[in-house]
């Protein structure tokens, strides 16, 4: 029989380790006073897949607790939405792109948990990398690089085997119920859209790389805008 | 469990432990090795007790005695590889563990387990690749911490090959918590003979804390809490390939990884051949299951 947690549980069971795991890494500093080598960003795919928005939530306030142990500024208020993201954008993209109940039992589905991965972080790291342009003047491309490495590398490495023990027949988790939205419907342009995105966060990674920057670049401007189209028509 | 996903746990397990080197070399060399062991297997203990207390319900005398029987490889293990990081570097260590590889196959012939030819093919180009990445200064390197490293292998091989018998045997997650109870109280026993101050005695440091948390977390709550559910889909001989590639990884890691003090180790071009070999190796190894 399959494990059911309340919201509360779902919520708790997330934001504990976040903080805890986030709090403790805070000594690991890649950008002083931004962000560190962060495992916890090991947790909110799983917990995207597994408990939905709730999960995104846990990941919010988890990363709030842990910022409160030495990187709180107002900044933090983007780490929190930030974070949220991390773990819902997987969860929508799962469903979106033609996941049943999220496990790795098939490549095919161990496929699905990289792009899905991979394009949370992407988001992550555009959100606050240009985020902390537009809102607080600060434009770092080590802070761009470093969430993307750190949200996918300990996604990819912690996370999976996370997901594939909570979703095996000795823990037997059982999911939240999945929503894909309006784009979901029609399938072909489900996948279209995540296609779309997955090409234009990947530019603009590149382009971050490359230290060009809103300010700097009107390509950069362009692509976040249509970026940012694309993520809600995904959401919606 | 599907074998793939069984093999993605057993890496992220390796991965764990070769990162754990970078950490315990981050420790202060006056916590000594019954601190370490209590402090770490306490904090994992506690943190597995207040998650999975439920799976307590699951715990008989069978799975008391493989938990005791399992901490105390355990113990051996860690006291061994802890003596042996005081004068070796976190490059050697690894390496120096790798040779379970070695052990296990060895040691199974008692059970009258042989090696199939492709594990002894893919064994022999886990060994090259693993000499290789050490650059063949084995010999040169010889010392008292080369000698723990060894006794710390054996123990670890008598851990894989008994834990893969009792945890299909008993519930993994109790057995995982038994283990780190278990260790927790030989330990404390140890540091107490050692040191009657223990907790009181030990200099508290930002990085210290920090290393001691990483460590408890994830080499030891993690990381045993996945290999015992691994290892209920798994075998010795498969855990063990696995685990081979972790001087790879630990190498890997310290080039990408600052420790507590922002320092990197650097890149020898000679590794990479060896990550390749020991790569080759797993794959020669893993052919005969595939099939």
């Amino acid at each position: 029989m399959k494990k059911q947690y309340t919201k509360i549980q779902q919520f708790l069971y997330t934001m504990i380790p976040f903080a805890i795991l986030g709090a403790a890494f805070k000594v690991m500093t890649l950008v002083e006073g931004i962000t560190e080598v962060r495992p916890a960003n090991a947790i909110p795919v799983p917990a995207g897949l597994l408990f939905g928005p709730i999960g995104g939530l846990g990941c919010a306030v988890g990363n709030l607790i842990a910022d409160l142990f030495g990187t709180f500024s107002g900044a933090s208020v983007l780490g929190l939405i930030g974070n949220f993201f991390a773990a819902y954008l997987p969860y929508r993209l799962w469903y979106l792109s033609g996941g049943d109940a999220p496990n790795v039992h098939t490549y095919q589905n161990i496929a699905r948990y990289l792009l899905v991965s991979y394009n949370g972080a992407l988001t992550v790291a555009w959100f606050l990398g240009f985020g902390l342009e537009l809102f607080f003047g600060m434009w770092m491309k080590t802070i761009y690089l470093s969430v993307f490495f750190n949200n996918f590398g300990f996604s990819v490495v912690l996370g999976l085997p996370f997901l594939i023990v909570l979703t095996s027949e000795g823990v037997n988790l059982m999911p939240c119920q999945g929503r894909v939205g309006l784009a979901g419907k029609h399938k072909k342009a489900g996948t279209a859209l995540i296609a779309a995105y997955t090409v234009i966060m990947t530019a603009l990674c590149v382009l971050a790389g490359f230290g060009l920057h809103l300010e700097n670049n009107i390509l950069a401007k362009g692509l976040s805008i249509i970026g940012a189209v694309i993520l809600a028509a995904m959401i919606l | 469990m599907t074998k793939k996903e069984t093999n993605i746990i057993l890496f992220s397990v390796t991965l764990c432990w070769a990162a754990s080197y970078l950490f315990i070399k981050d420790l202060p060399s006056d916590l000594s090795s019954f601190a370490y062991i209590t402090v770490t297997a306490g904090i994992a203990a506690l943190v597995l007790l207040v998650l999975f207390f439920r799976r307590l319900a699951f715990v008989t005398k069978t799975t008391l005695l493989h938990g005791l029987v399992l901490s105390l490889f355990l113990m051996g293990d860690l006291l061994a590889e802890r003596a042996a990081m005081d004068s070796l570097s976190a490059s050697e260590s690894s390496f120096i563990s790798s040779l379970n590889i070695l052990f296990v196959p060895l040691l199974l012939l008692f059970w009258h387990i042989r090696p199939t030819k492709n594990h002894i093919c893919g064994f022999g180009v886990i060994l090259f690749g693993i000499f290789m990445t050490h650059g063949f200064r084995f010999a040169e390197s010889v010392n008292r911490g080369t000698v723990f490293m060894l006794f710390s292998c054996l123990f670890m091989a008598l851990y894989t090959i008994f834990s893969v018998r009792f945890v299909k045997q008993s519930d993994a997650m109790a057995l995982t918590i038994l283990q780190m109870c278990f260790c927790t109280l030989i330990g404390f026993v140890f540091w107490f003979m050692e040191d009657q101050r223990t907790f009181a005695g030990v200099a508290y440091t930002k990085q210290m804390l920090s290393s001691v948390f990483i460590l408890a977390f994830f080499a030891q709550a993690y990381a045993y809490t996945m290999l015992m559910f691994a290892e209920k889909y798994s075998d010795a001989i498969s855990v063990t390939i696995i685990a081979s590639t972790e001087p790879v990884v630990t190498f890997v890691l310290a080039l990408l990884i600052p420790n507590a003090y922002g320092e990197t180790e650097h890149f020898h071009i000679r590794t990479l051949l060896g990550a390749v070999c020991i790569a080759v190796g797993v794959m020669i190894a893993g052919w005969e299951k595939r099939q």
